[in-house]
């Protein structure tokens, strides 16, 4: 189901949505863009409220979910980052700048590839799920002042929502309902692969028990023998 | 209360008696902090005028850079001793046992701070002795080993450890990067207090948001 709205998504923006008409044909990347953006920011808020809650209540399964929607969350920042430059190239006349969202989104995700690091680095699941928590947690704290900071110094980057400044874009009610669309699209497709993403983990997670108990028994044999 | 200070007393104590008898942390972050002030004088040949603009972001990256050294050893000690146990099972209240692991890497920001300030001066015939900019950086040092200490806890406890530290702890400190040198630019310019005042707020809240979050989730780094 996710994968047919995200295809209605598509033909949505080829077909219904019109064409900006200073930017031409590279501002229809937009809408997959802010689509990416923004789950790229539901992960990590998803996994910051699992982080939390698994500090509580002590429930594994949780841990699992949180890294999976790091993982997704940081596939669609990587997306986003991508579109945007694909954008950025002909409008801004550059590839990247130190634009505050750039700038932040770019160390959010470094954050949480430094989670997966931090994971990686610890043998024992249950400590491996509370250092991971407690990451996330202090993560998810300091990206709001990061962005904050960045943002007093200048920035480019248009502003969809809200107060508008200058160089905006106004948008038709035709772009609107793609955009829309597409973010309910991309939100589908966001649930649809955390949950792909933690029955995997989850089977792994067994499949490693198993394993090691194997082993635990072949080692019984051995000594007992 | 009046415990729970005394004990923090005896535990900052510790640290610090441990360190003056070795004295392994402190050579080392100092001799690696004036060798980088060498390194970035001839990386970036400045003109007096630019000097000025600059020297806030260059002492804190050279600070910053030698401080994650000494955190790196903060929790060595006890690791490789085994005596971590020990603690944990004396000290009332884990909370302590972070806070005061903080205040003596702290002070040892604060030492580093007081060595480098004179160094840099001297070595630049610039006077950084204006105390907006101290201020700027004793915040600046606080926000520092609050999330270093935290995390220097965690990772003392990987596989990985010194490697990983630098990874996990420069993210988390952007906020505090970007307002100590913003801040210490307009000090050393001498722009108007209204024009660099919000970063020194930033800094606040910085400090008072992470060293909150530590004294919540330290149980959790420690315990079984």
């Amino acid at each position: 189901m996710a994968g047919t709205l995200v295809l209605i998504a598509f033909g949505l923006v080829l077909f219904y949505a019109p064409v900006e008409q200073n930017m031409g044909m590279v501002q229809k990347v937009f809408y997959f863009h802010v689509s990416a953006a923004w789950l790229g920011m539901l992960g990590f808020l998803v996994a910051a409220v699992c982080a939390v809650i698994y500090l509580m209540k002590g429930d594994l399964n949780l841990d699992s979910v949180a890294a999976s929607s790091v993982e997704i969350g940081l596939l669609f920042t990587a997306i986003a980052n991508f579109t945007g430059m694909i954008w950025a190239r002909p409008i801004w006349n550059t590839w990247w700048t130190w634009d505050p969202r750039l700038t932040t989104m770019t160390i959010m995700a470094f954050t949480y590839i430094a989670y997966f690091l931090l994971r990686r680095g610890i043998e024992d699941p249950a400590k491996k799920a509370r250092f991971g928590s407690i990451y996330l947690i202090i993560g998810f704290a300091t990206v709001p002042l990061t962005f904050f900071s960045a943002r007093l110094l200048r920035t480019i980057h248009p502003t969809i929502f809200g107060t508008a400044g200058t160089g905006e874009m106004a948008m038709t009610p035709a772009m609107y309902q793609t955009m829309g669309f597409s973010i309910f699209a991309f939100s589908v497709l966001f649930a649809a692969l955390l949950i792909a993403r933690t029955r995997l983990r989850l089977a792994e997670n067994w499949l490693e028990e198993q394993e090691a108990l194997e082993q635990d028994e072949e080692f019984g044999e051995v000594s007992g023998g | 209360m009046k415990n729970w200070l005394k004990t923090l007393k005896t535990l900052i104590w510790k640290d610090l008696l441990q360190e003056w008898r070795s004295k392994d942390m402190l050579t080392a972050m100092l001799a690696f902090a004036i060798l980088s002030i060498f390194i970035f004088n001839y990386a970036m040949e400045l003109d007096p005028r630019q000097r000025a603009e600059l020297a806030p972001g260059v002492l804190w990256v050279v600070i910053t850079f030698s401080g994650t050294l000494g955190l790196n050893r903060s929790f060595v000690a006890e690791q490789e001793q085994g005596s971590f146990d020990a603690l944990v099972m004396a000290v009332p209240g884990l909370g302590s046992i972070w806070l005061a692991k903080q205040v003596s890497n702290f002070l040892m920001m604060l030492v580093l701070i007081m060595i480098v300030l004179p160094v840099y001066s001297l070595l630049y015939n610039q006077n950084l002795f204006i105390p907006g900019l101290i201020l700027t950086l004793v915040l600046g040092a606080w926000s520092f080993s609050a999330a270093g200490t935290l995390l220097a806890s965690m990772t003392a406890q990987t596989r990985m450890r010194d490697l990983l530290l630098p990874v996990l702890l420069f993210p988390i400190l952007m906020p505090v990067n970007m307002a100590v040198v913003k801040a210490g630019t307009g000090i050393m310019t001498g722009a108007a207090l209204v024009s660099y005042q919000v970063w020194l707020t930033v800094l606040l809240v910085y400090g008072i948001i992470m060293t909150t979050i530590s004294l919540l989730v330290f149980d959790y780094v420690i315990l079984e």
